[in-house]
């Protein structure tokens, strides 16, 4: 028995070195490129759903342009289609009901006042004090407590594309969470590592807005990991403007630049994350955009945007009447004959800048 | 056995003969160090430029939204005013002011508070607050700020401040139709210059806790609603609407003082709005000195502590340091009317209405009381300051040989101890032996007993003077004090001369001066730096030259003289000389004196009254402290010379 495993084994050996030979040998003949339909299937979307996890980490009022970023996120990534079920939002502070709010109920990401970014249907899943290093370090790793809500869980699996994006105040290698915990750079590695190991996502996207902000993806060692930081080590990341009439600064530079590209962003857009990368160059920035991409197979340029911040299958919005289980019922049937064919519709959601907004 | 009773130390050793021998030089080296530090801190190079370290602050984000008609209503308010001033000449028109707050909305108390005066004989005074609190629309009533503004009847002394209340109902005019206060805002208008604002304080803090407030002098009485802890205060004295330059004043009880940040908010704001505002600003006119810059800042730095040694507040902001809230007083100075300013009297007290607005929103922007920034400071410069950290150590130089002085004196005390005591024929060998226990045998006792019954005459002066019985006796208040304080002294000029202390018992007491002034120093000069830092400079000369062994009849007489003129009653009567000498330069040095005499006895009573209603301790350290160190220093000066001629007499019959 164990002799014909011997064999088995070395015969196994055998042919892979005899394998090998051949690949070096064409090589040396001057193949340097790998088959072309496997760079392209390499390059290729893999994955089959989509989910985000947008943070704002930090409290008080005069942060209030933390939580306009990441409600402008959100309204962005509902836009190009992924669902409120699987966006995970989590606030640590409640600006709209802030007593010194002037707007009360509203939170806005530009001096114009354009849209009410906290409107009608945000879905705010961790709030206030939850909002802390624990509960998203068990979000992410999948390690929430027995009776944790469903809108509360990333159910995400190995064929999900994960959006996270980070705001808040950040130094050397953490992130400060409330007013009381950070989160290291070491643990949110350790989290996205699980996250890998346990199969909880097929690429991630890894977007975080804070002073140092580079810092945060240094020790990440996971695969498919993409990262982009609005700062480098020793840089502050810096708002954009005050809004006078609500006395605060309103959003940061990185996001602000950030949304202005994915404004332009639509379901079906041929744009990229190479381009998605490049949006906030040092002149408008001040500070300068890190990106780490070592762990990253694919090439950005060729990754459409909505591979993270849109929705995998392009949806069909339908007009018509559908019934999917009662299709041979008579009335049903005489419906569909008589018909009128409806106008096409598109819908327009309102841009989060206007043209003449601060240029 | 102790550390410094161990015999091994306390030998004669190198380091206690070479200081036995330049110990004066030290002491004078840093003295002078001292003193050179502190002047030096008037030099950039020493000072900060100040910044505003809360982050909650954010001043100046928003634009200020008060506008013209806020101005108009000021205007058209201090007209009706001045009418009621008319019928008001020696009350305050508490009807209108009232009136004015409900008719804007507020929700309006009234305060009545008694004053039982201490000297008169049961005589009581009565007044009355009136406040209106604007609630927080959209918060719980948890956290609170003060807008007040002092009314000064038209028969007071002081300078016309009426449009300050047409100001603040203004902006609580504008202030209740905005949404977005997190904070109630309690608009306040005081009378009877700081007792009323001491009473309201008092009511709002401890007014519900009282039972039984029959004993207290000042009847606080309680308030029928309050605002939760009061976060910051505002107090606003304006001279006219139409506005030269602000004065921003923050010296408060005790020399305590806001913190930093909420004085650079106020300046920061108001440079924003463009009104002209400075820390003791004085007239345009006097400001275009020729003076260096280094100059201005020592000026600016002796003018704040002068003005904090007394610890008297200058503004009704400095009762509020007292329950840590953070406060202070923007006077705004009447402009003098000039051919080429134009005056617009329908805006021209907008950009100071804006500036309140600005300050208030900021206020309204903190999340917690002040913390960040500093609350112990010397401001040399509008936007420059000194921290604690810097000039605590030009204090400290001056106070730290007298620990120096001590360890010395402790050292070498078995010697001088043997050798006015043994026999010197014997003294040799056994020298050290005799010393060991002789150090167990120095008479603790008497001198603790002695340092007890100095104390007891400081402790004295603080009580004796409210006793009922002096109170009864056919005195007024000024003369009763000072008579008291007088006997007090004349009894530790004479004590010395009565009691004799048992041989060393002097040296033992030389120590415990030197610790006693050291410590009491240095604590002092962390709660009121100014106060320890002027009484260490001109008494540290005279603890650096006693010495209970000097020789030079000269130096014994200089320091005698020195002590004198050291007393605490004969400070204050210099003091007040150099005052009334500069305030009243057209009288003859023979008018001078007995009016400088009947001023000091004044300030006297009113340093005791200030104790006993505002809780200011410049009474009570100068009683209780100084008077006992400058007991225990005059029992040094003349004592010695006894114990040197009993000895001599001693010699003499051997």
């Amino acid at each position: 028995m164990q002799n014909t495993k011997m064999t088995v084994k070395q015969n196994m050996l055998l042919k892979g070195i005899v394998l090998c030979i051949i690949f070096i040998a064409g090589c040396a003949a001057d193949h340097t490129t790998l088959p072309e339909s496997f760079v392209n299937a390499a390059q290729q979307s893999t994955h089959t759903n989509n989910w985000a996890v947008l943070v704002d980490a930090s409290r008080f009022w005069f942060n209030y342009r933390h939580v306009a970023n990441v409600l402008s996120i959100y309204r962005s990534v509902k836009r190009l289609g992924i669902p409120d079920s699987q966006i995970i939002l989590m606030i640590a502070d409640d600006m709209a009901c802030n007593a010194r709010n002037p707007r009360p109920g509203q939170v806005y990401n530009n001096a114009n006042q354009h849209i009410n970014v906290y409107g009608d249907d945000v879905e705010v899943d961790y709030r206030g004090y939850e909002v802390t290093v624990e509960n998203f370090v068990r979000l992410l790793t999948g390690r929430t407590q027995n009776g944790t809500a469903r809108s509360k869980k990333l159910l995400s699996d190995a064929g999900s594309n994960v959006l996270i994006y980070l705001t808040g105040h950040g130094g050397d290698g953490f992130l400060k969470f409330q007013d009381s915990e950070e989160i290291t750079s070491q643990e949110l590695a350790d989290g996205i590592q699980q996250m890998w190991e346990k199969k909880r996502y097929n690429e991630l996207f890894f977007m975080v807005d804070t002073c140092q902000a580079a810092s945060l993806y240094e020790k990440f060692t996971s695969p498919n990991v993409l990262a982009v930081a609005s700062s480098l080590v020793g840089e502050d990341s810096l708002s954009h403007h005050v809004d006078p009439s609500i006395g605060v600064y309103m959003i940061d530079r990185y996001t602000y630049y950030a949304l202005e590209f994915l404004e332009k962003v639509q379901p079906f857009s041929k744009r990229t994350i190479g381009e998605f990368l490049q949006v906030c160059p040092k002149r408008v920035c001040i500070s300068t955009v890190g990106v780490r991409k070592d762990l990253y197979r694919r090439d950005p340029h060729k990754v459409p945007i909505t591979d993270f911040f849109g929705a995998i299958r392009p949806t069909r919005v339908s007009t018509e009447r559908i019934n999917v289980t009662l299709a041979n019922e008579e009335d049903f049937v005489n419906d569909v004959a008589n018909v009128q064919p409806k106008k096409e519709f598109k819908i327009i959601m309102e841009p989060q800048f206007t043209a003449e907004l601060l240029k | 056995m102790g550390l410094l009773s161990d015999p091994s130390l306390s030998t004669h050793n190198k380091l206690v003969d070479n200081l036995a021998k330049h110990v004066r030089k030290l002491c004078l080296a840093l003295y002078t160090a001292g003193v050179v530090w502190f002047l030096c801190l008037a030099m950039p190079e020493f000072n900060h430029g100040t910044y505003l370290s809360e982050n909650a602050l954010s001043p100046g984000l928003v634009y200020p939204e008060i506008r013209i008609e806020a101005n108009r209503l000021a205007v058209q308010l201090l007209e009706e005013l001045q009418r009621e001033r008319k019928e008001h000449q020696s009350t305050t028109p508490h009807a209108w002011i009232a009136a004015k707050f409900q008719e804007f909305g507020l929700e309006t108390h009234t305060h009545n508070y008694t004053l039982r005066y201490p000297f008169g004989d049961g005589k009581e005074f009565h007044g009355k607050n009136i406040y209106g609190i604007l609630r927080a629309p959209r918060i719980g009533s948890t956290e609170g700020i003060v807008f007040s503004a002092p009314y000064r009847v038209p028969s007071s002394v002081h300078v016309d401040i009426t449009p300050s209340v047409p100001l603040l109902l203004a902006f609580a005019d504008f202030a209740r139709r905005k949404n977005y206060w997190a904070k109630d805002l309690i608009f306040l208008v005081t009378e009877q210059e700081q007792l009323g604002m001491q009473a309201w304080l008092e009511a709002y803090h401890d007014g519900d806790k009282e039972s039984d407030s029959s004993d207290a002098y000042l009847r606080a009485g309680n308030l029928p609603a309050r605002a939760g802890s009061l976060q910051a205060a505002l107090n606003i004295e304006v001279q006219d609407l139409e506005v030269d330059y602000i004065d921003v004043k923050i010296e408060g009880l005790n020399g305590k003082l806001p913190n930093l940040d909420m004085f650079n908010l106020v300046q920061r704001i108001m440079a924003r709005e463009g009104v002209v505002s400075g820390y003791k600003h004085t007239p345009r006119k006097k400001r275009r000195s020729h003076q260096s810059n280094y100059e201005q800042n020592l000026r600016q730095m002796l003018a704040m502590l002068s003005s904090q040694a007394s610890g008297v507040p200058n503004g009704n902001h400095g009762l509020f340091h007292r329950y840590r809230i953070d406060a202070l007083t923007i006077t705004a100075s009447k402009r003098v009317t000039n051919a080429n300013v134009k005056s617009n009297p329908t805006s021209a007290a907008v950009p100071l209405l804006k500036a309140i607005e600005g300050i208030a929103r900021s206020l309204n922007n903190l999340l917690e009381r002040f913390h960040q920034s500093f609350f112990f400071y010397v401001i040399v410069n509008n936007d420059r300051y000194i921290s604690i950290g810097d000039y605590m150590p030009a204090l400290i130089a001056l106070v730290a040989c007298t620990f120096i002085k001590a360890y010395l004196t402790w050292s070498t005390l078995d010697v001088t101890v043997a050798a006015t005591q043994s026999d010197p024929k014997s003294a040799g060998g056994k020298s050290t032996l005799a010393a060991d226990t002789m150090k167990l045998s120095l008479p603790y006792g008497s001198v603790l007993i002695y340092l007890t019954f100095v104390l007891l005459i400081g402790y004295c002066g603080n009580v004796l003077p409210l006793q009922e019985y002096f109170s009864k006796l056919p005195l007024s208040a000024a003369p009763l004090t000072a008579s008291i304080l007088v006997g007090l002294n004349a009894i530790g000029f004479v004590l010395p001369f009565v009691v004799t202390l048992p041989p060393g018992g002097l040296e033992l007491l030389h120590i415990g001066l030197l610790l006693i002034y050291g410590c009491a120093m240095i604590v002092i000069g962390l709660l009121n730096f100014s106060l320890g830092f002027f009484v260490a400079v001109i008494s540290m000369p005279l603890i650096i030259a006693l010495n209970t062994k000097a020789s030079d009849k000269s130096m014994r007489n200089l320091t005698c003289v020195w002590t004198l003129l050291l007393n605490p009653l004969v400070i204050i009567y210099i003091i007040v000389l150099i005052m009334s000498f500069y305030q009243f330069p057209e009288l003859t040095a023979l008018q001078l004196l007995p009016r400088a005499a009947s001023a000091a006895m004044d300030a006297a009573t009113f340093a005791l009254i200030d104790s006993v209603i505002y809780g200011n301790w410049l009474y009570f350290v100068v009683c209780t402290i100084f008077l006992p160190l400058w007991i225990i220093s005059w029992t040094l000066v003349v004592g010695k010379r006894r114990d040197v001629e009993i000895t001599k007499t001693k010699l003499k019959t051997n």
